[in-house]
């Protein structure tokens, strides 16, 4: 079985800080790091590729600095890694992203499973891993919490509202992956980032996978982001207490005065 | 050794925080501080291969190691230290450790302790300090006696007392200097070996989570296989041999504790509020105790990425330059350490803020590996030599290269930095010229005065690089910012306290101020305080308070 794991790298949300006069996020200074979900993502596949003998690719698509996921990835135990990297990817939405990283698995060749984070941490669309299937034509389960191989079936443990449900595919088919609240990342040790380096890696551009011009970057982008904004602070909440036809009277009353209320 | 690339290292820097952040948060280590406790456990898993194994970074390849480069090991010893620098010393001691076995030892050697350091990840201890013996080997007590068989030599007997061995008590191998009859020699001594053993772990200020012990020999033998280098009084030059990069490591131990602490007073500054508002907006708190630290710990940055590349690019020696390193920035991390006690007032002082801690401990850098005396008297040597074989134009040069970088760079205070280089060069041809440096004060301060020039220099030089550091977490502005200002204080500080020694032990009367051209680096201090005004708020900004 051949599994690709589709890795992220996304500013450290923790440290993310906003511009307010200009509205733009402030990224002098934040470290990049994986986007956790695909990091959960990338360890469940590693898991599968040691139970399974797989073989496992890792690919990103970003500027070149990040290569470091890729690479985090073959430290970790991928057997190969692809960056995407052209300056013609630049501006992007989810829809081109997952055109360009479609193009590139279909370059990769016969593969069984692909595996995404859920989403993002620092757009939170959630669109790529679902947009890759569509290009591919393939099935899909999306925020999946466990996965496992049995015999020729993929099984999977997707969340849902009100509890879970277990899913039974057929590959090839893709996946993404929510990050159980007790996930612990591993990363990894000195002697495997440095081994890693001997690992086959490869950076593709445009040409190498064959994407069309019009589809991708900002040109081949249907969505334009108008701005981007904290959203406003709130107020200090004052807190009723009482009874409730007291507290409805108070409400009432600060209604009035603050002019929410016509009567 | 090259360094690896910036994206395999930064991997291994992440690898070791979240480590850290995972086992080592401050309650942990505070309590191992309080019961003065070395935290085995700890050491074994940063060593065990499969989850970090840092001690890796100085093993060659064909021993199983990574053969890391001197910036990788600046880095990775930068990280140690603001995590902890009692552990970062466990580490550094099986780095000091297998040294004298990398620049001396044979080849079978180093194929036989360096593989088994690695792929057992034994700790190793370096011991060369006796009670009479710590800055000055000379007076070397622990003997190494000739042991023979049929006539021919086939060990040695070990007899003598080290002192404040870090690992002593916990490590698995010694490399051990001892007098042997042709003179002092470095011994690789096992664990557990006949007549050798650790005392007990001293009690001390700080670096409490670092093992520190004597060592007792009583005739333990040790098989002459174990004699590093196989020839006899080599002990020295093997020891000196290091002293370019061990001690660059050492300074990255104050550059890492100075940054931890700097970093916490900058965040409490924000929060804190006295008179009407946050700390961090008070130019009396910032301009005293925030910004003069961080200008002179990233000054001593940037001379430690200097001489790390030219070490990875193949230079040998570079021991007046490691020694300017570890002094620059030990003294300076120290210096902050300190000041982030004052910037937290009370609340410093107590143990539940990690920067009492980190005072503590970051003491211990402005002593070991050399004492930053050792260092002011190794720095002067060093250049006065320099000074005599140019006949005095070794600052005049300096200068002058800098003074064509203020042309094509004119922000960055390459023309203050030409005027110290300019004003030691003056001072030194004075010394010399009136036979001052019989007075051996005149001789250490001129050493403290050689570093000020030299880190202004280089930090000029690097600001106005257009790939800086890959460290940064400030806009360019900003490292230039800080060069103008150390470059202000260098050129000033150069001229007064020259001035002062000059005449304070001259004989006849002169005026110098003349020849050190203070009146222009009187007039080129304009602009200081906005600078540091620049760096205040950049600080603020980069270091925001959750
Ligand atoms: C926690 C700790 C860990 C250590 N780890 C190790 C280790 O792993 N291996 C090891 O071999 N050693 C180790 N040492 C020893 C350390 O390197 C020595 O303490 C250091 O070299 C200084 O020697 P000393 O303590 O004998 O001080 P001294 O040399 O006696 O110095 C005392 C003072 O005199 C000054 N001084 C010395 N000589 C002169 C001079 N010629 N002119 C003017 N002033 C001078 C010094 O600067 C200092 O201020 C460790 C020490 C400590 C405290």
């Amino acid at each position: 079985m051949h599994i690709v794991v589709c890795v992220k790298q996304v500013p450290d949300s923790a440290e993310i800080k906003i511009d307010i006069e200009t509205g733009t996020l402030i990224r002098a200074g934040v470290p990049s790091i994986i986007n956790p979900y695909d990091h959960f993502a990338l360890q469940k596949a590693i898991e599968l590729k040691k139970a399974h003998k797989c073989k496992l690719t890792v690919i990103s698509m970003g500027p070149p600095q990040a290569k470091s996921v890729v690479q985090l990835g073959l430290a970790l135990g991928a057997d190969d890694g692809i960056l995407l990297s052209d300056r013609a990817f630049a501006g992007s939405d989810t829809w081109a992203t997952s055109y360009i990283i479609s193009k590139a698995i279909k370059k990769i060749g016969k593969i069984d499973i692909i595996l995404c984070g859920m989403q993002a941490i620092d757009g939170d669309t959630a669109q790529v891993g679902p947009g890759i299937a569509q290009h591919l034509a393939m099935p899909q389960v999306t925020f999946c919490e466990d996965i496992k191989i049995d015999s020729k079936k993929i099984i999977v443990r997707k969340l849902i509202d009100d509890g879970y449900e277990i899913i039974e595919a057929k590959s090839p088919a893709l996946f993404t992956m929510i990050m159980p609240k007790d996930f612990e990342p591993r990363y990894p040790a000195f002697l495997d980032i440095h081994n890693s380096l001997e690992k086959p890696y490869h950076q593709w551009s445009m040409c190498d996978i064959g994407a069309q011009e019009q589809y991708i970057g900002l040109k081949g982008s249907p969505t334009q982001v108008d701005r981007i904004y904290p959203p406003p602070k709130r107020e200090k909440a004052e807190m009723i207490s009482g009874g409730v036809s007291e507290a409805v009277e108070k409400i009432v009353d600060i209604f009035e005065k603050e002019n929410f209320l016509k009567i | 050794m090259p360094s690896m690339d910036t994206i395999s290292r930064e991997l291994m820097l992440d690898s070791l925080r979240n480590y850290a952040k995972k086992n080592l948060f401050h309650e942990f280590l505070r309590e191992k501080d309080a019961n003065n406790e070395f935290p085995a456990e700890i050491l074994k898993e940063m060593y065990d291969q499969s989850i970090l194994g840092v001690h890796l970074l100085l093993i060659p390849k064909e021993y199983g190691g990574i053969s890391g480069g001197t910036f990788d090991v600046y880095r990775v010893c930068e990280i140690l230290a603001r995590i902890d620098l009692g552990i970062a010393t466990g580490v550094f001691a099986t780095f000091l450790g297998t040294d004298p076995l990398s620049v001396g030892g044979t080849d079978e050697q180093k194929e036989k302790w360096m593989t088994r350091i690695a792929k057992e990840n034994l700790l190793v201890a370096y011991a060369a300090t006796e009670a009479d013996a710590g800055s000055d080997l000379v007076n070397l007590r622990t003997r190494a006696e000739h042991v023979l068989k049929n006539g021919k030599l086939i060990g040695y007997k070990l007899t003598g007392n080290k002192q404040w061995i870090s690992n002593g008590g916990v490590a698995d191998v010694y490399s051990v200097l001892a007098m042997a009859p042709g003179g002092s020699s470095w011994f690789m001594v096992e664990k557990g070996t006949e007549g050798f053993s650790p005392n007990k772990h001293e009690d001390k200020h700080g670096i409490r989570l670092s093992n520190t012990a004597g060592l007792s020999f009583d005739n333990a033998y040790i098989p002459k296989e174990n004699l590093i280098g196989g020839v006899e009084g080599q002990g020295l030059t093997q020891a000196q041999a290091v002293f370019g990069y061990t001690r660059v490591m050492v300074a990255a131990f104050g550059l890492g504790a100075g940054w931890e602490a700097l970093e916490v007073a900058i965040k409490y500054s924000q929060q804190r509020i006295q008179g009407g508002g946050p700390l961090s907006d008070k130019q009396g708190y910032t301009h005293k105790l925030i910004v003069p630290n961080a200008v002179n710990l990233e000054a001593a940055r940037a001379y430690i990425e200097e001489i790390s590349e030219r070490l990875d690019g193949g230079e040998k020696g570079l021991q007046t330059e490691g020694a300017i390193a570890k002094y620059a920035a030990t003294e300076s991390g120290n210096k902050t350490a300190e000041d982030a006690i004052q910037a937290l007032g009370g609340y410093g002082y107590t143990k539940d803020f990690s920067v009492e801690k980190i005072k503590r401990d970051a003491k211990i850098t402005c002593i070991y590996e050399g004492t930053n005396e050792v260092m002011e008297m190794t720095i002067f040597r060093g250049r006065w030599q320099e000074h005599l074989k140019t006949r005095g134009r070794y600052y005049i040069d300096m200068a002058d290269s800098l003074q064509s970088l203020h042309l094509e760079s004119p922000e960055v205070g390459a023309d203050l930095a030409a005027l110290a280089a300019r004003a030691l060069a003056v001072i030194m041809e004075e010394c010399r010229a009136q036979r001052l440096t019989r007075h051996q004060h005149i001789t250490f301060k001129l050493g403290k005065l050689i570093s000020l020039a030299e880190l202004a220099f280089i930090f000029a030089k690097r600001a106005a690089a257009v790939e800086y550091t890959e460290t940064i977490k400030f806009d360019r502005n900003v490292w230039q910012a800080m060069s103008r200002v150390y470059a202000k204080n260098a050129a000033l500080q150069i001229a007064a306290e020259g001035i002062a020694l000059i005449l304070g032990a001259a004989e006849k009367d002169i005026d110098l101020a003349e020849a050190l051209n203070f009146n222009t680096i009187q007039a080129l201090q304009k602009g200081l305080i906005s600078d540091m005004d620049l760096i205040a708020s950049k600080l603020k900004d980069t270091f925001k308070a959750k």
